[in-house]
């Protein structure tokens, strides 16, 4: 090699190293920011499920900044507000959330964020999305507050229309219902399913409906009364404890009369506070989610990627499969509305426009929820609901039906 | 009928439960004039206790349970040495406010020491109920009830005939009047919390037993409250019967108001009886009425 060569080698890597400084802040300059906050319960009646639906949800992001969110050109930032699952809690930290993050949305967690921020967010133009299903008193038209699940009361429907079913025969099938004044949320959850039974008396008996403490003293009585009305079914959505004192009361009663859990109080968590899984063999959990079972389903294999490449120890089961689905609709959307408007200048109002500019697919949400349409009409599709059901089979979660199709329920 | 009569038994041992959390409340208030607002968490403290010894040591029941009763008195006792013994003196005020903070320091400490999750609590009364004819009694309520009969008993006669009691309550009266006299206030402050701690263990143990465990479970501090105010503060003897009232009083209204009106009167129910009672007899149906003469 000449020196001129050598020279000449020289400048071209001088110039390729400039070109390469000049394009480093053009980058920087061409990834956006957005701000999330992610609202979160670590030490109030959900602090034993929160740091797994806390790191699922976080994963998600971190896999969508690393894959989509870097072809767009775009970074998600996420902060979480603990909120002890208080009402006055989120209200009174929500004026610095706004202030501090300026979010593009809110990830929420439960009842009290509705509450609290129900009023607050259609002011702000800051769309909130949540994991949970839905609640009868927050379906109106126009929500700026989301669920990608109908309302317990649609999925405790859809779950005994299924049972009816598998039963066989016209007679209606008759049903308990355990649910706590303790907090809006439960009562709302037995209204729903109240109503839709006295308007299908041919399909649903609903024999009682019993209103207990967060955590009973005793359900012996109680569980007698049902057993003794020939209850076939018995919808708890409530909480792990309410599930373990029924349980407990069904089997003083030496009555063996099915559970139906939803996805927060479900199989494992309840069966973990009853000492084994196999103490509800033959109970059931179903929402409109799909069920952290062992068999390999595109959700499984999904869950699988995040914990081998982007660091989520959160095991295999429900609150996961929660927080993962929750995050996927949430970047979907936001997806979304960056193919709509572009990288820069998003804003909330943007985000909600594009959730109803067109369907979240059911691939996108990696199996975790199925094809959602959201209209103005409600805070949750109301076409295409489907529910999927898990029961214990020798001591294992396992899928008993998936796609099972939601009944019509009325507003209540 | 039989269910009726059912439904009046088991409303009857519930309420004797809650009397028994009550009995901390009322120990500690004989002792001290403290109104105890961590009745709850203690119950939660002595839960975990149970749960700790037995789940995780993996202690048979025969040894857990002494060895937790007197886990909890030492709790107790260090509550009193940390928090109470430098209040001496000090306006009653002070010690109520303390045992408020008492009450997020308890909780606070539960979530750090043992996390959040939902545990199941061993199995420490038999599951399965007792069955007269028809009628079906759970086992734990019922042992429970007559736990609580005979601590009444018991501890009446310690507050009522024995010398320690009576000082315990001269020491309720006036703190340094008492100490002029040659009581240890601090011992018998101390003592009362100690008692009030392994009341409320022996009372986790009946609530908790076969089910599971969380720190949700402390509101059965706020069901045993009613119970409390309604015997009057002072009367130990006096629990039994408002537990009784409160308890029949809340399953009658559970099983047969409730049904009809698709609401949870039973929970408010006790608070109601309470208030009642407490319009026309301030203190309680047995509590002490103070004549102060100027």
């Amino acid at each position: 090699m000449t020196y001129k060569t050598r020279h000449g080698l020289r400048g071209m890597l001088a110039a390729g190293a400039m070109a390469l400084a000049a394009t480093i802040p053009l980058k920087a300059q061409a990834e956006t920011t957005y701000n999330l906050a992610l609202l979160s319960d670590f030490s109030g009646p959900y602090a034993d499920i929160m740091p797994t639906l806390a790191s699922s949800r976080e994963a998600v992001f971190d896999w969508w900044n690393a894959t989509s969110g870097q072809k767009l050109g775009v970074k998600l930032n996420y902060k979480n507000y603990e909120t002890r699952y208080d009402a006055a809690q989120v209200a009174s930290l929500w004026p610095g959330i706004k202030s501090e993050l300026d979010p593009i949305a809110v990830v929420g967690l439960g009842g009290p964020d509705v509450a609290a921020l129900s009023e607050r967010l259609p002011e702000d133009k800051i769309p909130m999305f949540m994991a949970t299903a839905a609640y009868g008193y927050a379906w109106q038209s126009d929500a700026w507050i989301f669920n990608p699940r109908p309302t317990y009361s649609h999925e405790s429907a859809g779950f005994l229309s299924w049972m009816r079913e598998q039963r066989g025969g016209d007679e209606p099938l008759k049903v308990a219902i355990l649910a706590s004044e303790a907090s809006p949320a439960y009562v709302d959850m037995a209204k729903g399913l109240e109503l839709y039974a006295e308007e299908h008396p041919e399909e649903l008996d609903l024999v009682e409906i019993i209103y207990t403490e967060v955590q009973p003293t005793d359900l012996t009585a109680q569980m007698r009364r049902v057993a003794r009305a020939g209850a076939e079914a018995l919808i708890v959505q409530t909480n792990t404890s309410i599930v373990v004192a029924a349980k407990r009361g069904l089997q003083a009663n030496g009555a063996d009369i099915p559970i139906m859990m939803s996805s927060h109080n479900g199989l494992p968590a309840s069966g973990g506070a009853l000492g084994g899984l196999d103490q509800l063999e033959g109970d059931y959990e179903a929402y409109g989610m799909a069920v952290a079972a062992d068999e390999d389903t595109p959700a499984r294999q999904f869950y699988e990627t995040l914990a081998a490449d982007y660091g989520l120890e959160a095991p295999w089961n429900v609150v996961t499969a929660m927080g993962i689905s929750q995050g996927l609709y949430t970047v979907a959307v936001i997806g979304h509305a960056i193919e709509e408007n572009g990288a820069e200048g998003l804003t909330g109002e943007k985000v909600r426009e594009a959730l109803f500019a067109q369907p979240i697919t059911a691939e996108e949400t990696q199996g975790f929820l199925p094809t959602l349409t959201f209209t103005p009409d409600a805070p949750f599709p109301l076409k295409g609901l489907q529910v999927n059901v898990g029961t214990v089979k020798d001591g294992k979660i396992t899928i008993e039906a998936t796609g099972v199709d939601v009944p019509d329920v009325k507003k209540w | 009928m039989v269910y009726f009569i059912n439904d009046i038994i088991t409303g009857a041992l519930i309420g004797l439960l809650y009397a028994l959390v009550a009995m901390g409340f009322v120990v500690i208030y004989r002792a001290s004039k403290v109104f105890n607002f961590a009745q709850g968490e203690l119950v939660i403290i002595g839960g975990f206790i149970v749960w700790f010894t037995t789940m995780q040591v993996g202690l048979s029941l025969w040894l857990s349970i002494p060895l937790s009763l007197v886990l909890a008195g030492l709790v107790g006792y260090a509550i009193e040495r940390i928090f109470l013994t430098k209040l001496i003196g000090e306006s009653v005020f002070s010690m109520v406010m303390v045992t408020v903070g008492l009450l997020i320091l308890l909780r606070g400490l539960v979530l750090l020491l043992f996390g959040p999750a939902v545990r199941p609590f061993p199995i420490i009364f038999p599951l399965k109920p007792l069955f007269l004819g028809d009628m079906l009694i759970p086992m734990n309520l019922l042992i429970g009830g007559i736990i609580t009969v005979v601590a009444a008993v018991g501890l009446s006669w310690f507050f009522n005939r024995t010398r320690s009691g009576l000082r315990m309550t001269a020491v309720a009266e006036d703190h340094v009047v008492a100490s002029s006299m040659g009581i240890s206030v601090k011992g018998s402050i101390a003592f009362a919390w100690i008692l009030g701690s392994i009341l409320s263990t022996i009372g986790a143990m009946i609530f908790l037993s076969g089910k599971s465990l969380t720190f949700l479970a402390s509101d059965i501090g706020f069901a045993a409250l009613p119970v409390a105010l309604f015997a009057g503060l002072e009367s130990i003897g006096g629990l039994i019967l408002a537990g009784v009232i409160i308890g029949v009083a809340q399953s009658l209204t559970t099983n047969y108001l409730d049904p009809m009106i698709g609401g949870s009167l039973g929970s408010v129910v006790p608070y109601i009886i309470m208030l009642a009672i407490l319009l026309v007899r301030p203190t309680g149906l047995f509590g002490w009425r103070t004549i102060e003469r100027v």
